[in-house]
């Protein structure tokens, strides 16, 4: 457990110091580190997959309070509780088979027959009962523990029975977190590799001679637009430089180097050249269950010009930016401001930054936002 | 007219009122220096002497539309002359006539404009401009004496950063800014009430010539239901008509992309090799063309008129300034 505490700490620093670039490093360090926290959770008897959950949620709870505005802590964390319910779930349902089986095996011996239908009606209901049940109102407000119910119920069945019984939870527990570890260990694959299988379809959406527009940098757009060069589709690249990061520079400096035809235009020319752009695509940080995209600041403004001119608007997400929320206020609420000094220098600027005669309150403000969000009716795809 | 030439060039005058009164103020120094050489009518030679200097100053920088109709109502009057007139007396009405045009089309039409805008600010209002123009400067400043309350946002843009000299003007009027810039723009326009722009021209169907960017600002003032005012005297408008902002345009510095003044940390593009080099376009637009849906009003000195208007002003007033 310390070591764990200490990992869990080590990532909380860095989340809130903004320290981790990227939301596909971010889900992936998340996933890892609930690997850990999984494998080092000590399982009761009963009721293994709740202390599972109970854990991975205190975890998750912490980390995404560290960074609010980087929705794919939330998401990896979400993803791992699933998991962890449904490899419960497919566990209880192959257990109870596995009863119904061996009591209908053993109908020779009459002795036990009466017995055996009480013994496999009270393991069933002992097996159901220590099987999650998702929240329900009743349970919400009963607060039952499970686990009080179930012993309860399998002393009845005598000695013999409780041990196999126990015995088979035992191996049950381990089992289910093994079946959990690796399914986790699935997940980290995916999101190690969704640029790939995205870049894989990028040959079916461009086509020769088209002219595509992108803003700021994104590595999947950056893989998706080589996979499309690999299979020898010739098409230009404007990029628009995305101030005040100017990240933009860094993709058209990549571009060229791979061999593609770019121009680096400014972000008030966009409006000026969409008219001869053939498609859209972008990045984003997050998609909303509404269909809504967090994205970097500036691509609402092209997504309405690509609206206003018929242009298809392409957002490229890996599934560890799916995020089940739905955007309230999405632009003060899921943004962050960064600092003003990228916009102005302090240094010339210092005579502005004295306060105002006689009011107080300083007469400049500089605003300089991360994310900007774009609506579900002004994308295409 | 080479102090001019070079100024253009040099970039320190800009915008699209200082560089027409510079140039006007210039052809006057000309015309007084000028003397007719025999053999010659006053009218054709000064008329190809204006058209060299013309070209001159196209070297240097291509032509503003305003500049443009200036120079042909100085053609006009040139080519007016009646021939009784003595080369000096002719100098003079020239030059006396140059006078009257910068002073009632460029600074008593501000003055006018002036009075109308300042009729829609309202105190608690949020004004969002882009760039510097120079007269949507007066009108905040004017605004501004007669003691309305008022925020201004300054958007601005790379690579001319002109918001910055905005800035610093407006903050040290006392008025409360908040600077940001082009790609915030959906981040602030919630809060924003009245757009003010300003125009280098206005075409026949209503389309606005104006410092690239200047559309992006107003389709998303539009998409968010702000009011876009575009400010603009009315020597400026013009008869044709563009569709888009590729087919007539004007490039800048390419090299003014690459830099970023301030930031030493951006300097991505350096030391790029030849392969790289000979992949990699730089693009810098200087003007663009925002279409009329996205403008509510134009504000001139013929009052406040829709974007579908302006053809008639175009047709019908334009004879009375010929004649002046």
């Amino acid at each position: 457990m310390p070591d764990t505490q200490a990992l869990v700490n080590d990532f909380l620093n860095k989340l809130k110091k903004r320290k981790i670039e990227g939301s596909q490093a971010t889900a992936k360090q998340t996933a890892e580190l609930l690997r850990s926290v999984i494998s080092q959770t000590r399982m009761p008897y009963t009721n293994q997959a709740s202390a599972l959950i109970h854990s991975v949620k205190a975890v998750g709870e912490r980390l995404i309070a560290a960074n609010p505005v980087e929705l794919a802590v939330g998401n990896v964390v979400r993803r791992v509780l699933h998991i962890i319910r449904e490899e419960d779930l497919s566990l209880t349902t192959a257990a109870m088979a596995g009863l119904n089986l061996s009591a209908e095996s053993d109908d020779e011996d009459d002795t036990d027959r009466d017995n055996h239908p009480a013994l496999s009606a009270a393991a069933i209901a002992a097996a159901s009962r220590s099987t999650l049940r998702p929240p329900s109102l009743q349970t919400l407000l009963e607060d039952v523990p499970d686990s009080a119910a179930v012993p309860h119920t399998s002393s009845s069945g005598g000695d013999s029975e409780g041990k196999s019984k126990s015995a088979d939870k035992s191996s049950r527990s381990r089992k289910l977190k093994h079946d959990v570890i690796e399914a986790v260990n699935e997940l980290i694959q995916d999101i190690s590799t969704c640029r790939e299988l995205i870049a894989e379809q990028a040959v079916e959406h461009i086509h020769q001679n088209e002219v595509i527009l992108t803003l700021g940098s994104s590595r999947t757009v950056l893989e998706f637009l080589c996979a499309a060069k690999e299979k020898k589709r010739s098409f230009r690249v404007f990029v628009a430089e995305g101030a005040p990061r100017y990240q933009g520079h860094l993709l058209a400096k990549e571009l060229v180097t791979r061999g593609l035809q770019t121009t680096l235009i400014t972000d008030s020319a966009v409006f000026a050249m969409i008219s001869r752009v053939n498609m859209v695509i972008v990045g984003a940080h997050a998609v909303m269950a509404n269909g809504g995209v967090i994205a970097p600041v500036g691509l609402n403004m092209v997504a309405l010009a690509a609206q206003k001119h018929a242009v298809p608007f392409v957002v490229l997400a890996g599934s560890h930016k799916l995020c089940p929320l739905y955007p309230h206020h999405p632009e003060v609420l899921l943004n962050e401001l960064r600092s003003p000094s990228e916009l102005l220098d302090f240094g010339e600027f210092s005579d502005c930054l004295d306060f105002g005669s006689g009011i107080g309150a300083p007469l400049l403000h500089v605003v300089n936002p991360t994310f900007d969000y774009v609506p579900p009716k002004l994308r295409r795809a | 007219m080479n102090r001019v030439g070079l100024q253009y060039l040099a970039g320190d005058l800009s915008g699209g009122n200082a560089r027409c009164i510079a140039m006007l103020q210039a052809f006057q120094e000309a015309i007084r220096d000028y003397s007719t050489p025999p053999e010659k009518t006053l009218t054709r030679d000064l008329t190809s002497k204006i058209g060299g200097f013309v070209s001159f100053l196209i070297e240097c920088r291509p032509l503003s539309m305003s500049m443009g109709n200036a120079i042909r109502f100085l053609k006009s009057r040139i080519a007016r002359l009646p021939l009784t007139l003595s080369e000096s007396e002719a100098k003079t009405t020239l030059c006396s006539d140059i006078d009257r045009f910068i002073n009632e089309k460029i600074v008593l039409a501000d003055k006018v404009i002036l009075r109308h805008a300042a009729t829609k600010i309202r105190d608690g209002d949020v004004l969002l401009t882009y760039g510097s123009s120079c007269v949507v400067e007066m009108i905040l400043l004017y605004a501004h004496e007669l003691g309305k309350q008022f925020r201004v946002v300054v958007v601005d843009s790379h690579p001319m950063l002109e918001g910055q000299k905005l800035l610093r003007r407006l903050v040290v009027k006392g008025l409360s800014c908040t600077y940001t810039q082009l790609n915030a723009i959906s981040y602030v326009m919630h809060k924003v009430t009245r757009v003010f722009l300003g125009a280098s021209s206005i075409f026949s169907n209503g389309t606005v010539y104006s410092t690239v960017g200047t559309a992006s600002v107003a389709m998303v003032a539009h998409a968010f239901r702000v009011p876009v005012l575009v400010c603009c005297e009315a020597y400026k408008f013009h008869e044709r008509v563009q569709l888009d902002s590729i087919c007539f345009n004007e490039l800048g510095d390419p090299d003014a992309i690459s830099k970023v003044p301030g930031r030493v940390d951006v300097n991505y593009l350096d030391n790029l090799t030849d392969k790289q080099k000979e992949n990699l376009e730089l693009l810098n637009l200087k003007y663009d063309a925002t279409p009329s849906d996205y403008i509510s009003v134009i504000v001139t000195d013929y009052g406040m008129i829709p974007p579908t208007s302006v053809p008639v002003i175009v047709r019908g007033y334009r004879k009375e300034y010929l004649l002046i």
